[in-house]
């Protein structure tokens, strides 16, 4: 409508057309990225993970790597699984492995390099549900064996909130902001060999979360909790988990400060 | 009846596959796990082995007391020269160090959730190294006059 408007207008008309089809689409050459796609599905298990391609223009597509699975999955091919939410990195839903690296596809921009291919995985070293939607079932059971909820003996004499001092609230920064998207835990050697005994950075750090907690009061049994060779300390500081944070997280100190807490336990 | 309609699923991938293992792996029986390493339900939460302070704070703080020792252990030699107390303790904190790595490598790769008694064998294989580099440690110092001066040796040679 606003177009017609423009055309039937008399004001210089073909200056006015001129710079018009500048800056229409079908004047900018295409920019064909390919992406390449890891695709399994539980209908057909006779059929072994394949890698399928797909070519997206850059300039219809958003700048992030899940709007072009989303133009994918929208325009070429439906069947294409994955999570997604919020897309603006706040629930977690959409961490895989996008070129090597374990992140949030809402988060991670588009190489422009045409030439190169993208390759996106689902997190490694998971159970696979289909394509990228591993199966987080064990991650979210040891994520409830660390009881991630206050717990107290006494409760405050006005019956109101328990309160907590401006210094001990900031020992949570840097912590609560996990989303358990589970992106450092699947990107641990450690968690990959052991993962249904090592707890892994993501559930390790919102331990830690809950044992500086200065409102909580079930310090001594978190502790005792990872008091063996395998819930714990099968961190030997590769510092995968604090590279690949995808909210720039640093799961590897925070396991650095539980063992040191146990130390001096 | 469904399953064994689909195409493929009778094929002898299996057999393929487990023949082109390595001979050493083929022979080893391992424990199978649960589907998708789940325990119990799905609700439940996963159970952490029983607590030990040997097997968890214990043993790694005495690792870290020795990885430190064995710094200033290690460089003393090389300025000042060696005696038989310093050489010992260089030895003894090294065998424990190299010790405590191959452990970790076994925890880690021979695990007993999946290698059962294997991971007892390899723990105690390892002991026995461990015993036979101690021995081997023992006669060094008594004989060649500490591994300082044994390296020296070699450096120079």
């Amino acid at each position: 409508m606003f177009r017609n408007l423009l055309r039937s207008n008399s004001f210089a008309p073909v200056v006015r057309s001129s710079a018009r089809t500048l800056a229409t689409e079908a004047s900018v050459p295409a920019r064909l990225k390919t992406f390449q796609i890891y695709r399994w599905s539980p209908d057909t298990p006779e059929i072994e993970p394949k890698m399928q391609s797909y070519e997206v223009d850059l300039n219809k597509c958003g700048p992030m790597v899940l709007d072009a699975i989303l133009k994918i999955k929208n325009e070429q091919d439906s069947t294409l699984t994955f999570r997604r939410s919020c897309r603006e990195g706040i629930c977690g839903s959409c961490a895989m492995n996008i070129g090597g690296t374990n992140t949030l596809a809402c988060l991670c921009r588009i190489d422009t390099d045409t030439n190169k291919d993208l390759k996106i995985y689902p997190l490694p070293h998971m159970f696979i549900v289909r394509d990228l939607v591993p199966d987080l079932t064990h991650f979210y059971k040891q994520y409830k064996s660390i009881q991630p909820y206050l717990q107290r003996e006494t409760h405050p004499a006005d019956g109101r909130e328990n309160l907590q001092s401006i210094e001990d609230r900031a020992k949570l920064d840097g912590l609560y902001e996990c989303i358990l998207c589970a992106c450092c835990s699947t990107s641990c050697p450690s968690y990959w060999w052991n993962q249904q005994e090592y707890l892994g950075p993501a559930v390790l750090m919102q331990a830690y979360r809950w044992l500086i907690d200065s409102r909580d009061e079930a310090g001594k049994l978190r502790r005792e909790m990872l008091q063996n060779s395998m819930s714990l300390y099968r961190c030997h500081t590769i510092m995968n988990c604090s590279r690949t944070c995808p909210k720039g997280l640093n799961p590897g100190k925070a396991i650095a400060e539980i063992k040191k807490q146990l130390a001096f336990d | 009846m469904l399953a064994l309609s689909r195409v493929g699923l009778s094929s002898s991938r299996s057999l393929t596959t487990s023949f082109f293992k390595p001979v050493l792996i083929r022979g080893i029986k391992t424990i199978p796990q649960p589907p998708g390493h789940i325990v119990g339900t799905v609700n439940d939460a996963y159970i952490a082995p029983k607590p030990s302070k040997t097997h968890g704070s214990y043993h790694w703080t005495s690792e870290r007391f020795v990885s430190v020792g064995l710094v200033p252990l290690v460089l003393t030699p090389l300025f000042t020269g060696t005696s038989t107390l310093l050489d010992s303790s260089l030895s003894a904190l090294l065998l424990y160090h190299v010790y405590a790595g191959f452990q970790s490598c076994i925890i880690d790769y021979i695990p007993k959730r999946v290698y059962g008694s294997i991971h007892n064998y390899a723990m105690w294989l390892l002991t026995f190294g461990t015993g036979v580099a101690g021995y081997g440690l023992y006669e060094i110092e008594t004989k060649e006059g500490g591994i300082a001066s044994v390296i020296s040796k070699v450096w120079k040679a």
